[in-house]
């Protein structure tokens, strides 16, 4: 990796640090999400943020700071950690799976007298997490930038590098493939009757 | 979805993006209406609200390791006193 150089302007510097530093819990969040690893994520965050302190003066203040910063550390995964990734396979494609696939599930199959949300915050955070990580990337990253993150269809576009409407459509996908392996955890963790 | 007529159907297809934020004021104001009449739909709207902020609220990271924080603010301060 290509070394660090210093910014020459001290309130550039002194900006970067106030305004990316507070960001890092996210994009470690995001980054562990991506590679699985918290070694690996750790790695990748470094190498992010010293790529994006490197471009830093070209950043323009007043656009996107932390869209700019996700499509860093996106492409960073990218090029570098996905190689070393072996991807989940995927035992079927989102495509296959109903509409309202877990909602319709928890309705029909409920444990007595609990709503549908209450049987989803019995799934321990761990679960979820390995649910949302069980996703092939590409229905991954949308799910987690749109749903974790907060970002709109238009800044997962321009951070993937994809057109809105892929992104649109890799979303709604992976919302469903997330309801399936949460359904199955539901089941594993005898939260409902199979 | 029983007692789905047109509206519930085009609620149900734009309530993904409307949960987003997605939709324009005027398209969202459709559906929000249609949502306070047809309780059928705002349980699955209400459902997929609660699935969306199970995720964002269970798979959010609070703290990264703090020697990631220490690494990093090294490297930092390191280019900068080191030109």
């Amino acid at each position: 990796m290509a070394q660090t150089e210093a910014l020459d302007d001290p309130a550039l510097r002194a900006r970067f640090e106030r305004d990316v530093l507070p960001l890092l819990p996210s994009l470690y969040g995001a980054a562990l999400r991506y590679t699985r690893n918290p070694s690996d994520a750790e790695d990748l965050v470094q190498d992010a943020v010293l790529r994006a302190y490197r471009g830093f003066a070209s950043f323009r203040e007043g656009t996107n700071l932390k869209a700019w910063l996700y499509r860093i550390l996106t492409n960073s995964y990218i090029s570098t950690y996905r190689k070393k990734q072996r991807e989940p396979k995927t035992v079927e494609g989102p495509d296959d799976i109903d509409e309202w696939y877990l909602f319709d599930r928890l309705g029909a199959r409920n444990v007595e007298g609990s709503a549908e949300e209450e049987v989803l915050d019995r799934i321990p955070d761990a679960d979820v997490k390995a649910a949302l990580e069980s996703l092939p990337e590409n229905f991954r990253m949308p799910v987690l930038l749109a749903d974790v993150e907060g970002f709109s269809y238009k800044e997962i576009a321009e951070i993937m590098d994809t057109p809105i409407g892929t992104v649109m459509s890799r979303l709604h996908r992976g919302r469903k493939a997330l309801e399936k392996a949460l359904w199955q955890t539901a089941k594993e963790r005898g939260l409902v009757d199979e | 979805m029983s007692e789905c007529g047109p509206h519930c159907e085009e609620t149900l297809r734009e309530v993904e993006r409307y949960l987003d934020g997605e939709l324009d004021p005027r398209q969202a104001e459709l559906i929000a209406h249609h949502l306070s009449d047809c309780n059928p739909c705002m349980g699955r709207a209400d459902f997929r609200r609660h699935l969306k902020e199970l995720v964002h609220d269970r798979c959010a990271e609070r703290d990264a390791p703090a020697a990631l924080v220490a690494r990093i603010s090294a490297l930092l301060h390191e280019t900068a006193t080191d030109p």
